[in-house]
């Protein structure tokens, strides 16, 4: 019984991992389509991949922080009639870039992981 | 103080002075937290959200690169604070001195090294806790930080200092030129490195 209970620890571990790799491209594509803020990001990530992809404000904001200190995206802050200002972000040509690079990177790993893990052929 | 408050609060406490965009990190957690409440979610499910205080500070520190300080710029540093503390200790002693009968000048001489050793001990330790350096080190352009990147705490000012307490102040910077980081041993200890600032 110990014994799963590690295993599914170490699967968690697994997810992390792979979330935490691929945050930043996670970002980039969804500020592709134009600019946002914060928390439209966050949402944006939930209605897109259907809530199985869920990424916390915690995780996410010094993502942010992380990219525009990288030069990928530029920022706007915009004060709404009330509340608090907004931070908006966008894609600089340099944050277009490495999106086109992590993207491609990406695919290839994919696709060479899921070659590596098809099922085996029958007679083999 | 609110909860938010206590919340940003936190988080910025741990973020030293000289971090990048500071006060923009504070004010758009309050925005997203803002948000996030009156969009209906409790304010104890979106700041659990976000996560313990201290590590979300640590997550924004990864994007702030930390590199050792040159030691020569801070064994200048040290000089330009024994200079500032000696000052400090050695004017009113000496006017002291003119003003006591000669018979008592004896005391007066050890009182003024006792203040001081144990003034520049308190000096270093509050400067280092409550601004990450010393005016010496403001100075040459350096800071004291947690290895994370993160303000120190008072307890890891204070264990900094404790090779002077000790007096193996020399045994313990002897490390610095052979570590990674060029950390002393009591800075190794006490999980904390001088930086560039």
């Amino acid at each position: 019984m110990e014994k799963d209970g590690e295993r599914a620890e170490g699967r968690k571990g697994i997810e992390r991992e792979l979330k935490r790799g691929s945050l930043e491209l996670i970002v980039l594509h969804l500020l592709a389509p134009g600019e946002a803020y914060g928390y439209e990001i966050v949402s944006k990530l939930t209605e897109e991949t259907g809530g199985s992809l869920e990424v916390t404000d915690g995780t996410l904001y010094p993502v942010l922080y992380r990219l525009e200190r990288a030069g990928f995206v530029s920022v706007r802050w915009e004060t709404p009639q009330r509340g608090v200002p907004r931070k908006y972000y966008r894609l600089t040509a340099e944050g277009r870039a490495e999106l086109a690079a992590l993207t491609q990177e990406w695919t290839t790993f994919a696709k060479a992981m899921a070659k590596l893990l098809r099922p085996a052929r029958e007679g083999k | 103080m609110t909860t938010v408050d206590a919340y940003i609060g936190s988080v910025l406490a741990q973020l030293p002075r000289s971090t990048p965009l500071r006060e923009q990190i504070a004010l758009e957690l309050q925005g997203l937290i803002g948000e996030r409440v009156e969009k209906g979610q409790p304010l104890a499910e979106v700041l659990a959200n976000l996560g313990d205080p201290a590590a979300l500070a640590e997550s924004y520190l990864l994007a702030v690169p930390l590199v050792s300080a040159p030691l020569e710029r801070r064994v200048l540093a040290k000089l330009v604070d024994a200079a500032l503390v000696l000052g400090a200790v050695a004017v009113p002693s000496v006017v002291t001195g003119f003003l006591l009968a000669p018979e008592s000048r004896g005391g007066l001489v050890v009182a003024a090294m006792l203040a001081a050793g144990f003034g520049f001990l308190a000096y270093t330790i509050g400067f280092e806790y409550v601004r990450g350096q010393t005016p010496g080190k403001e100075l040459l352009g350096i800071r004291v930080v947690r290895e994370s990147g993160a303000a120190i705490g008072l307890g890891q000012a204070f264990v900094r200092q404790l090779p002077i307490l000790l007096s193996i102040f020399f045994i313990d910077v002897f490390f610095a030129p052979f570590t990674e980081r060029k950390q002393r041993a009591f800075e190794l200890l006490s999980k904390t490195r001088v930086v560039r600032a």
